[in-house]
């Protein structure tokens, strides 16, 4: 349950494609959003079984069973792919900018500007508080600039809040 | 592997000291205390960065008003009530004598300049407004249901409530600088105050309908970021009072010291004349509205409805009516155009460009010009024989949620040749010219997954602009100048990651920005470090500029 001890490792086998290795410290985000990704996944995935399952009591139609073996089958991938892109998620602070980075399938790296912030948003909703999490939002004028760091420590949330909104008032510019 | 942003800025300060790498978490970062920014202890949000935020209402500044400080409020004036020349109501029609209606007068420290109404014809002009909308509400088939006596019957119940609502909603409205911002009033049920910080101001634009033309009246439509939509629109004021405005909203966003407080009653510069960048000729115009596709499937449409018609007979008005209504949003298009762009004439003033087109509805429009976001130039196709390109620019805030297209603040020019095009854009972006611009195409294995418009794609960074090139047909140019850069994004997808590409987008407030598809992996970090560098600098240099 509690990943922190991981914390100060590189996210992942540092690789020959990534950016900018000496200058950049990537952060890795809490081991523990994998396990509010899993309830949520889980809870989706009892629906699916129940909902199924019951069709295929009352029906017995063999689309059913097929469906069930579908959900399963979807469910084990989505566990890998979850495990992994937690791992894949990580963000650094650079002098100028916050450099976030995530995804598997496709992957993103996103460079923002801390003078270009117009706003930080800190959300928590309550699978995440239980396991005392919280995800930090860079939002810019922008629309399309995306820069969502999951699966924080409390603490580092607001100290990177702080962080944020410090240097973009000292850094303001805006548009 | 590749020099980091770091280092492509001589000078620059080493990376952050290891900014919470898992033991920084409780102890604040040293630098917020020793940078001295004010730092109270719910740091939490600001308001965004960079300008010192609206003063509060009720601001303890407000700008010397007409009324003396130590005579009663004057927020409203009265007949009899010495009134600022220029002020009060267009045309010097008084204002009813109990003041503002339904409000009660607020205390106005200082005084403050008077709110003032919107011009008196503006539900009428509305009220006619809604007369097309209701028609079209109500469409053929009521009409051929219901008869012509009814349809009239109903359109005019529906028209008169229009005009009833909107002669409420005019004695409610009212508009009036207070300081560095405009604020709207509006509403008689649910109240709305909207206050719009000039600091913000993107785009102003003075919009008149042939209906406002013909009674000598104007919308002032303005563009502030955030908004989903243009921003109070001011509809309507007379023609003299909108340029006024106009000029005193641009005057205040401009510089942001102002020498003196704007006081109420000065009445605001004569508009001083630009210069002329360029006038596109009413035939070429013509021409290269006749060179789209839409104008070329037109006869093809007429041909459908003449086809209908003859097959159908003899009760098929309703079904031809329907049908060529529905067609002409399509396929009217290019007359839509060439009456929108008709007469378009490009100005400069100062650091603003001016545009002014239309024919029934003329609009002028006025953008500073560091609020230009991206410029885009295309090519179409069938324009290619003459050579013909055409300009466009963004400006934040306008977004693509509203909902009419020719709202959009984004004209730049309609057609015109290359030359015509370069002179324009080199007004616009100072430094760049568009017939110099580097591009490099992407590596030859991008063929796989481009394997047709490989050789259209490409980016290059000149001076001052990012350049991203793409389009096979329809050849198309972005522009982005790296002050305006807001973030800078890597994206890999699975084929591109096998075949060791990647995209690099550069992100604009409004617009979609500007991307560099299928680069080489390490050209594309390259890439993305030296845009974030080349617009941390661009960034600097307009800063200090404008200090």
């Amino acid at each position: 349950m509690s990943g922190d001890d991981l914390a100060g490792r590189p996210p992942a086998p540092p690789g020959p494609l990534e950016p900018w290795p000496d200058t950049v410290r990537w952060q890795p985000i809490s081991r523990d959003l994998i396990w509010v990704e899993l309830i949520r996944l889980g809870v989706l995935f009892a629906v699916g079984l129940v909902v199924l399952g019951i069709g295929w009591a009352v029906s017995g139609h063999w689309l059913f069973g097929f469906g069930l073996g579908v959900v399963v089958l979807l469910t084990g991938w989505r566990v890998v792919t979850i495990v992994r892109a937690v791992h894949a998620w990580g963000y650094a602070e650079r002098e100028n900018d916050l450099l976030v980075r995530h995804g598997l399938l496709v992957r993103r790296l996103s460079i923002v500007p801390y003078s270009r912030m117009q706003f930080v948003d800190v959300t928590a909703g309550p699978l995440e508080r239980a396991f005392d999490l919280a995800t930090v939002q860079l939002h810019t004028a922008a629309a399309a600039s995306d820069a969502r760091v999951p699966g924080l420590r409390p603490a580092e949330a607001s100290r990177l809040r702080d962080r944020l909104t410090a240097l973009g008032e000292d850094r303001a510019e805006g548009l | 592997m590749n020099p980091g942003p770091a280092d492509a800025e001589p000078g620059a300060a080493p990376p952050h000291p290891p900014a919470g790498d898992g033991r920084h978490t409780t102890a604040p970062p040293p630098e917020e205390t020793a940078n001295g920014s004010p730092w109270s202890p719910p740091p939490g949000y600001g308001h965004p960065p960079g300008h010192p935020g609206p003063p509060p209402a009720g601001s303890p500044n407000p700008p010397p008003g007409p009324g003396d400080p130590g005579s009663p409020p004057a927020g409203y004036p009265r007949p009899g009530a010495p009134q600022p020349p220029g002020q009060g109501w267009p045309g010097g029609w008084p204002l009813p004598d109990h003041g503002w209606p339904g409000h009660p007068v607020p205390p106005t420290p200082g005084g403050e300049e008077p709110r003032q109404r919107l011009h008196p014809l503006s539900p009428a002009l509305h009220g006619a407004k809604s007369l097309v909308v209701v028609i079209a509400g109500l469409s053929w088939s009521t009409l051929s249901r219901v008869g012509f006596g009814w349809f009239a019957v109903l359109v005019a119940i529906f028209v008169l409530g229009a005009t009833v609502l909107s002669v409420i909603s005019w004695w409610n409205t009212g508009y009036h600088v207070v300081g560095r911002e405009l604020r709207v009033h509006e509403g008689l049920l649910w109240r709305r105050t909207r206050a719009i910080p000039l600091e913000r101001l993107q785009a102003v634009e003075v919009v008149r309908p042939l209906l406002a033309q013909l009674t000598g009246l104007a919308e002032l439509r303005l563009e502030v970021v955030g908004g989903g939509k243009t921003e109070a629109p001011l509809a309507y004021l007379s023609v003299a009072e909108a340029t006024a405005l106009r000029q005193r909203l641009l005057a205040v966003a401009g510089h942001p010291p102002p020498a003196a407080p704007p006081t109420a009653g000065t009445a605001p510069a004569p508009a001083p004349q630009g210069r002329r960048l360029h006038t596109v000729r009413n035939q070429d115009l013509l021409v290269s509205q006749l060179l789209t596709p839409q104008a070329f499937l037109l006869p093809f449409g007429l041909a459908f409805v003449l086809a209908q018609f003859l097959s159908e007979g003899s009760r098929s008005f309703i079904a031809v009516a329907s049908t060529l209504t529905a067609m002409a949003g399509v396929l009217l298009q290019p007359v839509r155009r060439v009456l929108d762009d008709w007469g378009f004439r490009l100005d400069r003033d100062d650091d603003r460009l001016r545009v002014r087109n239309g024919l029934l509805e003329t609009r002028a429009q006025t953008v500073p010009l560091h609020r230009v976001q991206t410029v885009g130039v295309t090519w179409p196709l069938l324009w290619r024989m003459k050579g013909w390109l055409r300009l466009r620019l963004e400006v934040a805030g306008y977004s693509a949620a509203e909902p009419d297209d020719r709202n959009r603040p984004d004209r730049l020019l309609p057609v015109g040749d290359a030359a015509a095009g370069a002179l324009v854009v080199a007004e616009v972006l100072p430094g760049v010219r568009l017939d110099a611009l580097p591009s490099t195409l992407p590596p030859r294995r991008a063929r796989w997954l481009r394997p047709l418009t490989r050789a259209a794609i490409g980016a290059g960074l000149d001076a001052e602009v990012f350049v991203a090139r793409s389009g096979l047909l329809t050849r198309r140019l972005t522009l982005v100048p790296y002050a305006r850069i807001q973030s800078v994004r890597v994206t890999q997808g699975p084929a591109q990651r096998w075949l060791r590409l990647a995209t690099v987008h550069a992100d604009t407030a409004g617009g979609s920005g500007a991307a560099a598809p299928e680069r080489d992996l390490a050209e594309a970090w390259d890439l993305a470090a030296e845009l974030t560098a080349r617009a941390e600098a661009a960034r600097r240099a307009d800063r200090t500029r404008r200090r």
